[in-house]
């Protein structure tokens, strides 16, 4: 016995497993981020709902009226993943979406202990934060300035809150490829938090 | 270097021109194109149709219209605007420029 959620998509209703439901809805979820940058993103995950929901109902007979998981995973091999789609669709928008390797700093919010300054200070130097941690840490205790000077520096430095700024943090050129990879590396991050 | 990638590369510059030339016979709508494009082997995805005819139509070469199914909810018809003809017959010229090229060498 398993549970069914009740969804619409693309303007049908269809009975689908807990399981297959929780699967199709972090696909749409990644498919969302991925068209995040297009002028009709919304647009874009409609049609695609729709086509969606063509093919699950070609999959429903009078003796099989419940998605599983096996037909969510049918329909994302049919549709792609959104790597998939990146490699092979058109000149996107973001193609041409390409700064020469600007390099900044700003706080890391991914690596903070406090306010994300040493992390930020270290991506941009490369240096492991911790040292920098500690250097400040042995000047707190030495002097007592620098919790101001870390104040300073968390008002200064803004927090690195886009792909393109995270990027940036690190000076490496944005571009299609490493605003993918990121972003790839966010949804494994999404994915082990969701089993957890 | 990588094939799969190069094979890749090829489409992409393709597709944009198949999708145009499927709309140039009649109006359809996206699991029509879908079919064709399958059938001519230049789309391995489905994906990857809906951001280029949005694209497309962002662009003023295609409109839509709603049409009711019979077997389901209202279906989204695209078709070629006037601006979309005349792209498409640049295309055509370009893509017949580019087989003639690459045929030269070859057969050299």
């Amino acid at each position: 016995m398993k549970i069914t959620v009740s969804i619409n998509l693309g303007g049908y209703s269809f009975n689908i497993d807990e399981d297959a439901y929780t699967e199709l809805k972090r696909y749409l979820k990644n498919l969302g981020l991925h068209f995040a940058g297009e002028e009709s993103s919304s647009e874009i995950l409609s049609d695609i709902e729709a086509r969606m929901s063509e093919l699950f109902r070609a999959k429903l007979t009078a003796y099989k009226q419940v998605i599983t998981m096996d037909d969510v995973r049918n329909v994302m091999s049919v549709l792609g993943t959104p790597e998939d789609i990146s490699d092979n669709e058109g000149t996107s928008a973001r193609d041409k979406f390409s700064s020469p390797g600007y390099h900044r700093m700003y706080r890391d919010p991914d690596n903070r202990l406090i306010g994300g300054v040493c992390a930020g200070m270290g991506a941009y130097w490369n240096i492991e934060p911790w040292i920098l941690r500690i250097i400040f840490l042995a000047l707190i205790l030495a002097g007592g300035l620098s919790i101001l000077v870390y104040l300073i520096l968390y008002i200064v430095l803004p927090e690195a809150k886009t792909t393109a700024q995270k990027i940036e943090m690190k000076g490496e050129p944005v571009n299609i490829h490493n605003i993918k990879d990121s972003v790839k590396k966010e949804f494994d991050t999404v994915r082990k938090n969701m089993k957890l | 270097m990588d094939l799969e990638n190069t094979k890749a590369q090829m489409r992409k510059g393709i597709l944009e021109y198949c999708i145009l030339s499927v709309l140039s016979r009649s109006s359809c709508y996206a699991s029509d194109i879908i079919k064709e494009l399958k059938e001519a082997k230049v789309i391995v995805v489905e994906g990857t149709l809906y951001p280029l005819l949005t694209r497309q139509k962002n662009a003023g070469l295609l409109s839509y219209r709603w049409e009711e199914s019979q077997q389901g909810p209202p279906r989204k018809y695209y078709e070629l605007t006037s601006e979309g003809k005349e792209y498409l017959t640049d295309l055509d010229k370009s893509w017949d420029d580019l087989v003639e090229s690459v045929n030269m060498i070859r057969t050299r």
